[in-house]
């Protein structure tokens, strides 16, 4: 009753450690098995998405890069044309200055020669007796608009008393005439005459004569230095000649007079001309020009705008291109891959198709050494009984005769009425004479056929081994006798390892495993088989079997060659063989240790030398 | 029955197959049984056997070895190796080392193995005993050098090349590629010595060689296996009595020593023809026969067109085949 029970927790141990046996079997198939596809796609998207930005954030660089270049160049392309136009210009007006400062300078000149000796030198040398002094010595006041030194009104009203004083000289009237019909329908607007104290002595707008000039910058330069002097103004209003004149564009000269025939300065004269259709023309060529700088300007701008579209654009279509061309490699590649999953998925069916044909392969492979085996086994016992069967029929046969003779005399004994009869000794000769002595003894044939039972029990025994052995296919466990399975598995070997080799069972006490059983058996049968390859002439194989803690513990050990180091590490790789092509599958360690993990046990070399070997498989055991 | 047709000993290690043969021979014979072949050599330095039947399978010495033993130690005995299980090696082995007289395959026949007993028996106790040859490199001084033709029948010309090399000095070597070379060369030279193949391009050479040992007995047959079955060794043995198989691939030393071994075989079968009783031979079927004559035919018309070749062809026939 105690066992039964211990019994049925074994086989559920065993059932339980093979189920979490297999689930971790799985698990580590799912862990190890890659998801190409998935990872593939995976990677290379995040890596696309990561190229795109990549590519973006440049393309953005790049144009911000080119906008400011544009903006530079814009800048600097307007820079230039406005210090040229602006260069322009001022030469322009420097060129209009000088030149007409020199007609000027020829002006006055002529205008001298025409008139100095005879007109305005005497005038000036009364001009110049009237004293001014005493307007002079009025102090100028500050103004309080600009804080500037300006002459108070008395002062103004002394000076024009002065003017009154010079206009009143006698020849001025004429000298005024002459002056205007000198200049009239000239571009000269006003002339006014300075003598050496810087008193203006005559002004074609005669409300100016007696001014005062001798602080003048142009009249100092003038007066002192012989240097004339111009410079460009704007007048609103002006009085000319012809009479008031306004926004007139005039080039204001001072010039020194020189005594005719010396280098002495006699006068200054300061002349308006007009300059305003000039300065107009310059103007307008300054506008034209500022008016195409602009425009050029605008043109750049627009340039520039338009290629910086473009550049955008074309940045947007190389972004596109880039991005299309990285969609189609993605999806070749997706193709491949996906094509390459499938191959490796397919090969991968094949190679666990192909291992299964050859695990199928490596078991009837034992199964044909077994039958070869147990042909051998049975020819043994067929030999005997079927050449006993033979003899004894033949022993049979030559009963026949005395049989028949025997027969006869019964019969006549029978059929006998009276107590004696009569017997013909002749014919009773002839039959007895083929008879022999050795023919009647039924012992042999006996003993023949004894034998034969003996021979037909042999191989009755075998085909009973058999069957415990060959439990092919049946995926079911059950609970085993180890040690009768092993038993029944040497049996088997020895027919078909070399005669040379013993076989030793060195059996303990062994409680029920639960197993599978013809995989157990072709278990130790692929170990025994191995044992007895590593031996090459005579020598034995000790089978041992005992208890160790909960586990059933099995020791195959041979006095063989042993397993060579280099040899060692790939003993439980599928195909590896020691054994001449063709001897071996390569497969029966690998099966071995399949078939011991499913059961929920260990195989190992334990020992290895060049003295033998031994493979300890452990197994566990319900007990 | 105290006069016996002779002295046999039986090993096995299986008692019950012991009994089965002496019940069966001893009506005949004087039987003894060893269970080993350490038992069976014990009784082999007491008695004078005519015939050993030993089983090849057994613990401890294998049968091929006891009969080795047995030819060394008791040369006049026949020997006569049962067989179970079909193990080619050692029957190569024990052909090339113990020169055995007969495979029986178990089970046996009641009706056969009693006869072949008999026959063994018989050559055992009026044929005389050949000396025994030296396997050695160099040929016997016995042998007389290059007066008969060793003849190779092979479809692979380099074991000619090889067989030139090793005896080339001293003897005629001829190469047959095909049946029809062979048996033209049968009637063009005096061949004492023949080395075929079990298949020559496609054509089973095995009825010739068993048929050239039935009608030419003095002829010594060396055989070159390569994928020979157990059966085909058998046959070769009971019907063609080979005295060499050489396993592919050929080394040549060991050509050397076979060939001259055959050699010496050779002379001392010509110079005692009765020597030859001792390895007679079951006769081989007539559709054998038959089916050989056809291969010779098809192969002499395969082979050329002039009449001259015909002739040597029907010549060798006739020559090898001289009362048919």
């Amino acid at each position: 009753m105690e066992l039964s029970s211990v019994a049925t927790n074994g086989s559920s141990q065993t059932g339980g450690s093979k189920t979490a046996a297999a689930e971790s079997r799985r698990q580590h198939a799912a862990a190890k098995h890659f998801q190409l596809v998935r990872y593939f796609s995976l990677a290379s998207l995040v890596m696309f998405v990561l190229v795109a930005l990549a590519l973006t954030y440049f393309e953005s660089q790049q144009s911000g890069f080119f906008k400011q270049v544009q903006k530079e160049e814009g800048d600097f392309f307007k820079k230039v044309q406005d210090d040229f136009s602006n260069q322009q210009d001022a030469a322009a007006r420097r060129d209009l200055l000088t030149i007409h400062e020199a007609g000027n300078v020829n002006l006055t000149r002529l205008f001298a020669n025409a008139l100095w000796e005879k007109d305005f030198a005497p005038f000036v040398a009364k001009a110049q007796d009237i004293p001014v002094d005493h307007c002079r010595s009025i102090t100028d006041l500050k103004d309080e608009k600009d804080g500037k030194l300006k002459p108070p009104p008395e002062k103004k009203a002394c000076f024009s008393e002065v003017g009154k004083k010079i206009m009143a000289i006698k020849g001025f009237a004429d000298l005024n005439s002459k002056v205007y019909d000198s200049m009239k329908k000239s571009t000269v607007f006003k002339i006014k005459v300075y003598d050496l104290r810087g008193i203006t002595v005559y002004s074609s707008e005669n409300a100016q004569i007696g001014e005062d000039k001798a602080d003048n910058a142009g009249w100092i330069g003038a007066a002192k230095e012989g240097k004339a002097k111009s410079e460009l103004v704007f007048r609103d209003k002006f009085s000319a000649f012809e009479g008031t004149v306004e926004k007139r564009d005039l080039i204001q000269s001072y010039l020194p007079v020189l005594q005719p025939g010396s280098d002495t300065i006699v006068s200054v004269f300061e002349i308006y001309s007009d300059v305003t259709p000039f300065l107009d023309q310059i103007k307008k060529t300054a506008a034209g020009i500022k008016k195409t700088a602009t425009d050029n300007q605008a043109k750049v701008e627009q340039a520039s705008a338009t290629n910086q579209g473009k550049v955008e654009d074309f940045s947007t279509q190389t972004l596109i291109i880039v991005l299309a061309l990285m969609l189609i490699l993605f999806g070749a590649l997706f193709v491949i891959v996906h094509r390459a999953d499938a191959i490796i998925a397919r090969q991968e069916t094949e190679q666990q198709q192909a291992q299964q044909q050859l695990a199928q392969a490596e078991k009837m492979a034992s199964l044909g050494q077994m039958v070869a085996g147990v042909a051998h086994q049975l020819n043994t016992p067929l030999a005997f009984t079927h050449s006993n069967v033979s003899m004894a029929m033949q022993a049979i046969d030559g009963y026949e005769k005395p049989l028949k003779l025997a027969s006869g005399i019964s019969a006549l004994v029978k059929s006998a009425g009276a107590d004696q009869i009569s017997i013909s000794l002749e014919s009773l000769k002839a039959q007895a004479s083929g008879i022999e002595e050795s023919d009647l003894d039924a012992s042999m044939p006996k003993e023949m056929l004894s034998d034969t039972l003996q021979g037909i029990e042999q191989m009755r025994e075998l085909v009973e081994n058999l069957r415990d052995f060959t439990r092919l296919d049946r995926n079911k466990t059950a609970r085993f006798d180890l040690n009768k399975g092993l038993h029944n598995v040497i049996y088997i070997a020895k027919s078909v390892i070399p005669t040379r080799i013993q076989v030793v069972e060195e059996f303990g006490q062994l409680p029920l495993i639960e197993c599978n059983v013809s995989q157990i058996n072709q278990v130790f049968l692929n170990l025994i088989n191995n044992a007895a390859q590593a031996i090459a002439g005579d020598g034995t194989i000790t089978v041992r079997s005992r208890m160790e803690g909960n586990r059933v513990r099995v020791d195959v050990t041979d006095t063989g060659s042993g397993i060579a180091a280099d040899a060692l590490p790939h003993i439980w790789e599928n195909y590896f063989t020691t054994t001449a092509s063709g001897d071996g599958t390569g497969l029966g360690l690998p099966v071995a240790r399949t078939i011991v993990e499913e059961h929920g046990g260990e195989i190992s070399v334990t020992e290895t030398s060049g003295a033998g070997t031994t493979f300890t498989v452990l197994l566990p055991a319900g007990a | 029955m105290s006069q016996t047709k002779g002295k046999v000993l039986c090993v096995d290690d299986e008692p019950n197959i012991l009994r089965s043969l002496k019940w069966m021979l001893q009506k005949e014979f004087e039987v003894l049984t060893a269970t080993s072949g350490q038992a069976g050599l014990m009784l082999v330095a007491d008695h004078d056997f005519d015939v050993v039947i030993s089983d090849q399978r057994m613990p401890g010495m294998m049968g091929s070895e006891f009969l080795r033993e047995v030819r060394k130690r008791s040369p006049r005995s026949m020997r006569i190796l049962l067989t179970g299980y079909s193990d080619l090696q050692a029957i190569l082995r024990s052909v090339n080392e113990s020169e055995v007289f007969r495979f029986i395959s178990k089970p046996w026949k009641i009706d056969e193995l009693p006869g072949v007993v008999a026959e063994a028996a018989l050559i055992a106790k009026t044929q005389p005993v050949p000396a025994p040859i030296a396997e050695a490199e160099e040929a016997p001084a016995t042998v007389a050098t290059g007066v008969e033709t060793v003849l190779l029948v092979d479809d692979d010309s380099s074991i000619f090349d090889m067989l030139c090399r090793e005896v080339g000095e001293q003897v005629h070597v001829s190469f047959a590629h095909d049946l029809g070379e062979a048996v033209a060369a049968f009637d063009r030279e005096a061949v004492g010595v023949i080395v075929a193949e079990t298949r020559v391009k496609g054509i089973d050479m095995t009825r010739m060689l068993k048929l050239l040992k039935q009608e030419k007995p003095d002829i010594v047959t060396v055989v070159i296996t390569d994928k020979t079955d157990a059966e085909e060794v058998i046959s070769l043995i009971n019907q063609g009595q080979v005295y060499r198989f050489i396993p592919k691939p050929v080394i040549p030393a060991m050509l050397k020593i076979v060939v001259n071994s055959a050699r010496a075989k050779r002379t001392q079968l010509r110079n005692a023809p009765e020597i030859a009783h001792r390895h007679a031979v079951d006769k081989i079927s007539e559709e054998a026969r038959i089916s050989l004559a056809k291969d010779i035919e098809s192969a002499s018309h395969a082979g050329g067109s002039g009449g001259g070749l015909m002739d040597r062809v029907t010549g060798g026939l006739g020559h090898l085949f001289g009362s048919r």
